[in-house]
């Protein structure tokens, strides 16, 4: 039982650690690989879908505006392999994420990692699946 | 002793749905397959022949037919026709079919599983399907009834699929293929002329190697052979529902100019 324990936990935390996510497609031709934003605000819709799961997220802005924001995920089926479910996230959470910027520069970023506002990571998703 | 007797009898009756409780400590799927496939002899059905079942990931290119399949940088190239190679220059990742959910061809693989299936009959298999999750759902069937090709198929994504056994390696032949699909996601092309020749074999239980002739007189000056393998899923992995036409959001508002019917970019 604890050699399982240790096995997961060390899996969770390779499998979090590497966030690179398994797409129906090359990430490289949507999102500038060269341009990283990090997002920060309450999630206002989660989208368990494929290709791919979705959050949209309000972020605010220095102007007092928001803007919001969609976060592409892995797909459904990876992010199930890995343990996540519908219920990882709930609307009105906060979260942080990490990702690529769209080339068109609209508000549309593709996950490097999610984060809750006490550092568990969720909805990774590994592109060896 | 009775009471013991039906008390382990209930604990063991019960372990297969506790390790499939949602919620429990059993490693998810991915975590499971960092272990490797599983080892053990080759399954056979009760007449002997190699029993292919089960759920598979892998056993085909994904990035790089050339380098997945075991090619030296440059080997491919070399083969390619003029026409190939400017038709191959003119696309990039953007262009692919699978972006807009359409399906990979043979022998492409996805990072999702397939599953095959051999029809239960009271004589040998007449049928071998190859139900793919990803990337969008869709069947591969092969006849092993021993009927011909047609003699000119309608083009089609996945051909037309006969299978034979030689010992034991399923060894399927295709033709009829549509040119639409792409070897991988540099773009590598073919022609309405493609024939492969997969031979698939069960070198244990957790592994399938799938070695593929690829024939096409309109794209390559001579037939090559590629190698890839094929590893099978932890016992509970089951293909999932994957409906990528539900939220393709490819490129519409992420690539300016792109368009989602066609594929193309307006410059």
């Amino acid at each position: 039982m604890r050699l399982l324990i240790a096995l997961v936990l060390g899996c969770v935390i390779v499998l979090c650690g590497s966030q690179s996510l398994v797409a129906h497609h090359s990430i490289a031709g949507e999102f500038d690989v060269t341009k990283t934003v990090t997002l920060k605000g309450k999630v206002t819709k989660i989208e368990w879908t494929n290709p791919h799961a979705r959050i949209y997220i309000d972020v605010a802005q220095p102007n007092g505006t928001v803007v919001n924001w969609n976060v592409e995920l892995a797909a459904v089926s990876a992010l199930a392999r890995n343990g996540w479910t519908r219920n990882a996230l709930k609307i009105g959470d906060t979260v942080t994420v990490d990702g690529l910027h769209a080339r068109s520069g609209a508000p549309i970023a593709n996950a490097r990692s999610v984060v809750l506002p006490d550092g568990r990571k969720v909805l990774s998703g590994t592109a060896d699946q | 002793m009775k009471a013991h007797l039906v008390i382990v009898v209930l604990v063991v009756a019960t372990l297969p749905l506790l390790a499939q409780k949602p919620g429990s400590d059993q490693p998810s799927i991915s975590t499971q397959r960092l272990k490797g496939p599983p080892s053990g002899p080759v399954p056979r059905l009760p007449d002997g022949t190699v029993d292919l079942s089960g759920v598979w990931v892998g056993g085909g290119p994904i990035n790089d037919i050339e380098r997945e399949g075991g090619l030296k940088p440059g080997e491919l190239d070399a083969l390619m026709l003029p026409s190939a190679k400017a038709l191959m220059a003119t696309r990039d990742v953007t262009m692919e079919p699978h972006n807009r959910c359409l399906p990979m061809g043979v022998p492409r693989t996805t990072p999702f599983p397939f599953r095959i299936v051999q029809t239960p009959t009271h004589k040998a298999a007449t049928h071998i399907f190859i139900l793919q999750e990803g990337n969008i759902h869709s069947y591969r069937q092969v006849f092993l009834d021993g009927r011909k090709h047609p003699p000119d198929p309608d083009p089609t994504w996945y051909g037309h699929s006969i299978g034979s056994w030689e010992k034991d390696t399923l060894v399927i032949d295709t033709v009829g293929y549509n040119d639409k699909f792409w070897f991988d996601r540099r773009g590598t092309p073919h022609t309405e002329q493609l024939h492969t020749i997969e031979r698939w074999t069960r070198l244990d239980l957790g592994r399938m190697e799938n070695k593929v002739t690829i024939d096409d007189p309109g794209a390559f000056t001579k037939p090559f052979t590629v190698t890839f393998m094929a590893t099978l899923s932890p016992p509970g992995d089951e293909l999932m529902e994957y409906i990528c036409q539900e939220n393709n959001q490819y490129g519409v508002h992420t690539i300016p100019g792109f368009n989602p019917l066609t594929g193309e970019t307006q410059k």
